[in-house]
């Protein structure tokens, strides 16, 4: 994908380019300066980078500490800056880098996996299980956009996805065992300290090895800038050159992984930059990219240093926080990135519907429920419960179950009306970052301290995911409701709560259990007051819904025959994204910010066969009610007395289920 | 708590955890895993039908979701800032009243007491050196502990000088990355277990580590597991574990 060809290289411009970079250089230059020579006095500085005198604490830390820290965050940000170039012309999209490609998610889960599993893996290949995650996530991520052309959102919506089940997995195994849950913590926060030279030099050598082999690739990557019958006419494979450009990015982002941990949005915004200051060529975006990218995180570590906070907070969860609305911002700028697809999926054979079917539907939800509250496990093992267990037991389960199924259904429900608004099938209420403001939102709560009860907790999601939603109603007006726009914003958003959550979460705070309980999806806390909430919040969107079918039937169309039919777009559109993201909020302080089944719900429904609204919605709703109540179920009972979260365990089996889904339609 | 009264509890919150991180003193084999902290299994609490639930509350557990399995007791150690040796003092005298096992408690204040003395004057000759005590997270950063910690009453009460004065949480602990050791001079560096072998492996060659002030001028002492947020108990093992290690180099 080339770069934006509107920056005019007149004069003025390219002055600017010319000079952006030693300025921005200088800046951190001086910032270093400043906070070095507090270190140690200006005159001693020669002497201790040539020969430091360890028995000085001003020189060990200048020369074994500072300087490394110094030197790693222009290495790792200069090895984000090229791999996120290569990724963004091996795949020919701009929004390809480490993070959005599921790089960094499966290179941390693997080194979380060896790191309960197979501890000694570390002592030696920690570098090795890094990229054998890393590349596992990102083939996958590909494979399943390949179908698709790799088109922009398809990659990044599979990059998300991946990470989301892969950091899924990644809290399972946090849930299984703690031993290892802070270091894990720490790594997903991605901390810039250093412990001494070794680490940075390591690096330096692998980025020297990766500049040399981007190089090699320079003519190559040129040709894959046409189309590929062109190149396929010009004697090369278009797939072996990608291939080939994917592994040696592939290999330095995961290389970072191993040495410092996940930093998001440098490789994203390097090659932007690059892109902003003139850079057209590949050869070129390559240099000024990664000089972009090593200026970024020096810039951004320098701040967090400087920065006058109680604690320190990490270089990687600085850069998230700090990108994610950079992002945001920039959106409503950039043009229209991708196609519209149409909802539903025409293949599969059209279902009718027949009157036993509601009945049908409602039987099989209380058999779900039957079985939620009869059927566990106690002391004894597995057992069908009594009478008189029954009258204890029902306290218990009943509010869990009911309120798994509510919220469940009401994802299922907000999804499918996301879904035929945008007229994306890949949208919903967690990719449009809805649960995620709400998680932002109990996440600040903790982080200023105030105490994470039951009441605070629901008034600080829903403030949260509605003031998401504020923006994201603002933004999309601004971007005229374009479906791209608004994914691109969620996008962002989830990446920002997982940062915050991150710094949480590392904090090592013995109270963490409890929030990482509700991100993790739990309905442990479920009260028979949460379930009468949930149940009649379900009660009055399914009733409202068919006011809607009209619309929802004519939205996914596209804007021209919505126009064309006389549909007030702008209104309509805003009224179905109240409707879906209030309902959204209300069942993400239920059920936590993780769950997958607003995505999952309306393609399991569409893939069935209910293409038309009323039909779709309320099958879409039944799936997800009666998927989230069995999850539950199985939820509080595989591990007895252990409970996995049943967001965990949905996001584990719907994300895959969903990746399938995304790979396997034409 | 409740076993250095005497009394076992019939279940307990991950119990694997306790293991790992508290060990000491040992569980009876019979005692039940409740699953999470976090989430205690209620279906287990209600088939155990325990006397009494003692918890933590006000992290995320509200005594009043219990009330309704038996009468709740809370055990607040770390509340309102105060020392927290004395409150655990206060609230063992306090747990040993709602058992019944005053005489218990006294025993138990008094026989902490007494380690903490004897252990003092085992160390009388190692006063001179500071201390500084920490668990690694990975080779980059650790938690150390400090003001407000139940570890640094221990310290205060052996006459020992904590070398960390940085500022702490309201638990007594600070995460920090490790060229933070550096301020501490030549401190002899204590570290409670457990260490990921891999974080050894990373430390041994790293530059900054094996150059600090406080490496090279001592040997560095390892505490065996200890919950470092527990009660009495613990201020005792903590401190003839520690008299033990430092007199033995």
């Amino acid at each position: 994908m080339r770069t934006d060809p509107r920056t005019s290289p007149d004069l003025g411009s390219a002055l600017f380019a010319i000079l952006a970079l030693p300025a921005f250089a200088a800046l951190c230059l001086l910032l270093t300066a400043f906070r070095l020579a507090e270190l140690l006095p200006l005159n001693l500085w020669w002497g201790a980078v040539i020969a430091p005198d360890v028995t000085d604490v001003g020189q060990l830390l200048f020369h074994h500490s500072a300087l490394p820290r110094v030197a790693i965050s222009i290495v790792a940000g200069a090895a984000l800056g090229l791999a996120g170039t290569i990724f963004q012309q091996t795949l020919r999209n701009p929004l390809a880098e480490p993070a959005t490609v599921g790089t960094a998610a499966g290179a941390n889960l693997a080194l979380g996996t060896a790191a309960t599993l197979a501890p000694f893996l570390l002592e030696t290949g920690r570098e090795l299980v890094a990229i054998g995650g890393g590349a596992l996530a990102t083939a996958a991520v590909i494979l399943i956009a390949w179908r698709r052309h790799l088109s922009p959102v398809s990659l990044v919506l599979a990059g998300l996805v991946v990470s989301l089940v892969c950091g899924s997995a990644s809290a399972l195994l946090v849930v299984l065992d703690r031993e290892y849950m802070t270091e894990l913590f720490i790594w997903q926060t991605g901390s810039l300290i250093q412990n001494g030279t070794a680490v940075v030099t390591d690096l330096s050598v692998k980025l020297l090895i990766g500049f040399a082999l981007a190089t090699s690739l320079i003519r190559p990557m040129r040709i894959l800038e046409l189309d590929d019958e062109s190149t396929r006419s010009l004697g090369s494979s278009p797939a072996v050159l990608r291939l080939a450009g994917l592994i040696v990015a592939v290999w330095l982002s995961a290389a970072v992984v191993a040495a410092v941990g996940v930093i998001g949005f440098v490789g994203l915004a390097a090659p932007h930059i690059a892109g902003m200051l003139g850079a057209r060529t590949f050869a070129r975006r390559m240099v000024v990219a990664s000089a972009g990218g090593a200026l970024l995180l020096w810039f951004t570590d320098q701040l967090v240093q400087v920065l006058p906070l109680p604690e320190e907070v990490p270089t990687g969860t600085a850069t998230a926080l700090i990108g994610a609305p950079l992002l945001l911002a920039l959106l409503p700028r950039m043009r229209a990135i991708m196609s519209t697809q149409g909802g539903s999926d025409v293949a599969s054979p059209r279902h009718v519907i027949r009157w036993w079917m509601p009945f049908a539907a409602l039987a099989a939800t209380a058999a779900t429920i039957a079985l939620g509250l009869f059927f566990a496990r106690g002391v004894d093992g597995w057992h069908w419960a009594s009478g008189a267990e029954i009258a204890t037991f029902l306290p218990l389960r009943l509010p869990r179950a009911l309120v798994a199924l509510s919220a469940g259904a009401i994802l299922a429900i907000s999804g499918t009306l996301i879904q035929r608004m945008t007229g994306n099938p890949m949208a919903s209420p967690e990719v449009l970052g809805i649960s995620s403001g709400a998680a932002i939102g109990v996440t600040l709560l903790f982080l200023i301290g105030i105490e994470l009860d039951r009441t605070n907790m629901v008034l600080a999601a829903t403030a949260g995911a509605l003031l998401t939603l504020g923006a994201i109603v603002m933004m999309a007006e601004r971007t005229f409701f374009s479906p791209d726009h608004i994914l691109l914003a969620g996008i962002s958003l989830s990446a920002m709560g997982t940062g915050l959550a991150a710094l949480v979460l590392a904090s090592g705070d013995p109270r963490i259990d409890f929030l990482l309980a509700w991100l993790s999806g739990s309905t442990y806390r479920a009260t028979p007051g949460d379930a009468l909430t949930a149940g009649c919040v379900l009660l009055v969107i399914l009733a409202g819904s068919p006011l809607m079918t009209r619309w929802l039937e004519i939205l996914p169309l596209g804007q021209a025959t919505s126009i064309a039919l006389g549909i007030p777009l702008k209104t309509v559109r805003l009224y179905i994204l109240i409707a879906a993201g209030l309902s959204a909020a209300v069942a993400t302080v239920f059920v936590g910010p993780l769950s997958f089944v607003g995505l999952i719900a309306p393609r399991a429904a569409d893939y069935l066969g209910y293409h038309r609204p009323l039909p779709q919605l309320f099958v879409s709703a039944f799936l997800g009610g009666v998927t989230m109540a069995v999850a539950d179920w199985l939820g509080r009972t595989i591990i007895f007395p252990w409970q996995v979260p049943v967001g965990l365990l949905i996001a584990l089996i719907g994300g895959p289920f969903f990746l399938w889904q995304v790979a396997s339609r034409r | 708590m409740v076993m250095s009264l005497g009394l076992a509890p019939i279940a307990v919150g991950d119990l694997k955890g306790y293991t790992q991180w508290v060990d000491q003193p040992t569980l009876p084999d019979t005692t039940l895993d409740l699953g999470s902290r976090g989430e205690p299994s209620l279906e287990l609490l209600e088939e155990v039908d325990p006397d009494l639930i003692i918890a933590t509350y006000g992290y995320g557990l509200v005594a009043g979701d219990f009330e309704r399995f038996a009468p709740t007791y809370g055990l607040p150690l770390y509340a309102e800032k105060t020392a927290p040796y004395l409150q655990a003092r206060r609230e063992t005298q306090r747990l040993g009243e709602r058992l019944g096992r005053e005489r218990e408690a006294e025993t138990l204040l008094f026989r902490t007491e007494r380690t903490i003395d004897q252990s003092r004057m085992q160390l009388a000759d190692h006063k001179a050196t500071p201390l500084c005590l920490f668990t690694f997270f990975d080779d980059r950063h650790l938690r150390i502990y400090g003001t407000g910690s139940l570890l640094q009453d221990v310290m205060d009460r052996l006459d020992l000088r904590n070398a960390w004065n940085g500022e702490t949480s309201e638990w007594g602990i600070s995460t920090v990355g490790v060229e933070q050791l550096a301020t501490v001079g030549d401190a002899r560096l204590v570290c409670l277990e457990p260490i990921m072998p891999h974080a050894v492996r990373m430390i041994r060659r790293s530059s900054l580590w094996q150059n600090l002030p406080a490496v090279r001028a001592h040997p560095i002492a390892t505490i065996p597991t200890l919950w470092p947020f527990g009660g009495l108990d613990v201020a005792a093992r903590f401190a003839s574990l520690l008299a033990d290690k430092l007199v033995s180099v």
